[in-house]
């Protein structure tokens, strides 16, 4: 789990000093990674059932062997529309902090990858004006193949406030 | 050992909560029995604490373990004094407990103010009770004067039990106490020891013979054996000094000798006894028993599903099987769920000392009654309904009870009473506490409500209503308000605190004869039975409890455009909430629709959904952070086909729904 390598500080790169085992997973064509070691299982994808009056980054829950999961919308979060499901689609179990109680939550990926050995030395800044994506979400960038593939600040990215953030940065 | 050291903080724990009953029970007099009792939980605290790595505390102890025994000799009275700093001093022990063990903080807590300032003052006591015993030596040394008689020869011969000292006993400790209670000569007993190549190092395998020569008599020596129940022991008395003057005294010793050499006896049977119940009931983490709820909540869930398949598939033997399965669930959630049920005699047992330290504190004479402690209620409900009726207790006798003039004055007797009562009304258990104080004064909540806005001036609000109020965040009638208790954000706590654990609250009060709030809980926490109901496409779940019965209701009839949200049913006027509505979702947009009739903290309200589908157990799991705090929703649950279901949380719906009638009421006028 990323909070247990770096606890949630100013200068995330720091604490980022060797390697580690990244799931890679796509949306909307763009490589994104989070530690495999807060991933729990990746399911095929599942209708939630809907909550209503539920904040908009975690519109559902879903049963995962008997444990009842919400859903978070990671495409909000990050400032992306609404995706459509397609027959790579997977869902994403993570293991995650709550506002201090260990939890899961699930997340859906347009497809998943691979999980890939990085040497996390090599994570790379994203340039504020670089990316439609809210800056707090992100840890930085590493390359491969060629490609650059955004890690993701798990924290900020699951917390149940700062909403305020994605919409901030995609007016912006 | 360090499972050892586990079970001695536990039970010391659990002998120094019993310690603040008994002590209190001594201020309505006492029976020999009970000072008996006390000394025994004292020196056991003392006993252990010291073969434990606690001796700060067995130190700190020793001066009132002492105390104790100059009661039970009888040459020291119980005096309002002596419970005063015993009860002090046991609140320090809980603090020497929690320190865990000997180290700085313990060495630091023993020297502090408090702690010395105890010490002395007990051994005022102690040292005014043995007068004659006017020596400057410590008070263990005045104590000992004080009952023992002329120097005597004691020839002790003790072997521990052979598993003695994989238990944790240390026999060193126990030469050496005997050896500070006088001149003693210690010498092994070697012949059971076993040759080198048989000898297990984990064993006790020697004996000791002490002879011991002191003026503590008898009694003393068979308390450093008194946890050595299980060994080898015995203790031979005889006289080297044959005084004349020294047989009155002589005789009074050995018939405390013999009443006290009765008394491990008594203490070796009370082990076994114990024993015997260690065997009957054990003790487990809450946290085992958690996960052992979390499998059964699943198994509960997988046989629904089970139910379910076996019904599409129509076979008669799977179903045969499928029943018998039903069953056992059945009975095994019924049996792990009672495993969770506790008596509530454990919280009622707090208050003693709770309501007496708060009527001194006040200057008032209280007396505090429980009744029907027994009942079992979850234990979920347990560790939580502590602060709440702690809040509620306070109010009693902050606001509640008057002061004994007053009540004189007022015909009353001059002692208020605080009962506590708890007892079982089908799936809830109401808990209540009641004062024979002044009442709630009506006409300063009312004023109180006008002048914060709450109420408009004119309406007309019916007692419930009325004392509903005080349950408002930060409402109090200010002139009640004391430094003992703020009722404002009192009242408030109790009301959320009740609503998390799915309760109600009721208060009834009469001017001038006093009031009760009863607290209404549900029984159990983790599985309840619910009502399926569906709306639009989602399932969602009622807690049955609070269903009381369901009607029709057409489409035609919720739109007759009069924007009245009020159901007639027999003679009573229901306001309904159209849970599509609330929940934002479309309906199924049929003709006839259903209205779930719920009631809770003596509200009545309707809930409009499309279809009832059944009823059956519900496993309740709570909702994460993201989505606890969406009002109407208490959490969630898996159907037998694994879809998620959400339970609906009738007590914040009602509020929702008294909200929206405020508002309507608000546009009409």
């Amino acid at each position: 789990m990323t909070s247990q390598t770096h606890p949630a500080g100013d200068a995330p790169h720091a604490a980022y000093d060797g390697y580690d085992n990244l799931l890679i997973f796509r949306l909307e064509g763009e490589a994104f990674a989070v530690s495999v070691k807060g991933v729990h299982e990746i399911l095929d994808p599942q209708s939630p059932t809907i909550v209503p009056n539920a904040p908009r980054h975690s519109p559902g829950l879903i049963n995962v062997r008997g444990v009842v999961v919400p859903v978070f919308d990671i495409r909000h979060r990050l400032g992306m529309g609404a995706g459509t499901k397609q027959a790579t689609s997977r869902m994403i179990v993570f293991e995650h902090e709550i506002d201090g109680e260990a939890g899961r939550l699930a997340f859906s990926a347009d497809s998943v990858e691979e999980v890939h050995e990085a040497d996390l030395a090599g994570l790379e800044p994203i340039p504020e004006l670089g990316a439609i994506w809210p800056q707090a979400c992100l840890e930085g960038a590493i390359r491969r193949n060629g490609e650059l593939v955004v890690l993701l600040n798990t924290d900020v990215l699951f917390s149940p406030q700062g909403d305020g953030d994605a919409t901030q940065t995609k007016g912006a | 050992m360090e499972q050892a050291v586990a079970a001695f903080v536990q039970e010391a724990r659990d002998l120094l909560g019993g310690l603040e009953d008994q002590i209190l029970e001594l201020e309505g007099g006492s029976t020999p029995a009970q000072i008996d009792e006390v000394f025994r939980t004292l020196h056991t605290v003392k006993g252990s604490g010291a073969m434990f790595g606690y001796t700060d505390l067995a130190r700190f102890t020793h001066c009132f373990e002492n105390a104790f025994e100059l009661v039970r000799a009888g040459t020291l009275a119980v005096g309002p004094d002596l419970i005063e700093l015993s009860l002090a001093a046991r609140d320090l022990m809980v603090e020497f407990l929690d320190i865990g063990g000997d180290g700085p903080s313990s060495a630091a807590l023993l020297a502090s103010d408090r702690a010395v300032g105890l010490m002395g003052k007990i051994d005022q006591i102690t040292g005014a009770g043995a007068t004659t015993a006017a020596s400057g030596g410590a008070a263990p040394t005045a104590a000992k004067t004080a009952i023992g008689g002329p120097d005597r020869r004691f020839e002790i011969f003790f072997r521990p039990d052979i598993g003695a000292l994989r238990n944790g006993m240390r026999p060193e400790l126990l030469t050496r106490e005997l050896t500070s209670l006088g001149m003693a000569r210690v010498t092994f007993d070697v012949s059971t020891v076993p040759p080198l190549s048989r000898l297990d190092p984990g064993a006790a395998h020697l004996g000791w013979h002490v002879s011991l020569t002191s003026d503590c008599g008898r009694a003393a020596i068979d308390d450093v054996f008194i946890f050595a129940d299980e060994a080898e022991l015995t203790i031979d008395e005889q006289d080297i000094e044959m005084a004349e003057s020294a047989d009155t005294a002589d005789g009074a010793a050995v018939e405390t000798a013999s009443v006290s050499g009765d008394s491990p006896r008594k203490q070796g049977g009370g082990g076994a006894q114990g024993n015997g119940r260690a065997s009957e009931s054990i003790r487990v983490a809450s946290s085992r028993m958690d996960a052992m709820m979390d499998s059964l909540g699943e198994l509960v869930i997988a046989q629904a599903r089970l139910d379910a398949v076996s019904e599409s598939i129509g076979d008669t033997t799977l179903a045969t099987v499928v029943e018998e399965v039903q069953r056992l669930v059945t009975g095994l959630r019924d049996a792990t769920l009672s495993i969770r049920l506790l008596p509530i005699e454990t919280v009622f047992s707090k208050f003693k000392r709770v309501v007496r330290d708060l009527a001194k504190e006040l200057g008032k004479d209280v007396q505090l009654l429980a009744e029907g402690g027994e009942t079992e209620v979850d234990k979920t409900v347990i560790d939580r309904i502590g602060d709440p009726l702690a809040h509620l207790v306070r109010n009693a006798i902050d606001h509640g009870l008057e002061t004994s003039e007053v009540r004189v004055a007022a015909g009353k007797s001059p002692r208020g009473t605080v009962r506590m009562s708890a007892r079982q009304e089908g799936s809830e258990v109401l808990i209540s506490v009641e004062d024979n104080g002044r009442g709630l004064d009506r006409e300063a909540i009312r004023a109180r409500a006008i002048e914060k806005g709450l109420v408009d001036p004119t309406a007309d609000l019916s007692e419930n209503d009325l004392y509903n109020l005080i349950f408002q965040p930060g409402f109090s009638t200010a002139v009640t308000i004391s430094s003992v208790s703020g009722r404002g954000v009192g009242m408030d706590a109790v009301r959320s605190m009740i609503d998390a654990l799915g309760g109600g609250v009721d208060v009834v009060s009469r001017p001038g004869l006093g009031s009760r709030i009863t607290l209404r809980l549900p029984v159990t926490m983790a599985i309840i039975e619910g009502l399926r109901v569906r709306l639009g496409e989602s399932i969602y779940v009622i807690p049955l409890s609070t269903v009381e019965e369901c009607v029709e209701i057409s489409a035609a009839d919720m739109q007759n455009g009069s924007g009245r949200m009020v159901l007639q049913i027999r003679d009573q006027m229901v306001p309904y909430l159209a849970l599509d509505e609330i929940f934002g979702q479309p309906n199924a947009g049929e003709d006839i629709r259903r209205i779930v009739i719920v009631r809770i903290n003596g509200n009545q309200i309707g809930l409009v959904v499309d279809d009832i589908i059944g009823q059956g157990q519900t496993v309740i799991k709570s909702l994460s952070s993201y989505h606890r705090d969406i009002p109407g929703l208490g959490g969630a649950t898996i159907l037998g086909d694994g879809r998620v279901a959400l339970i609906l949380d009738v007590a914040t719906l009602v509020r929702l729904a008294k909200m929206r009638g405020g508002a309507s009421l608000n546009k009409a006028a």
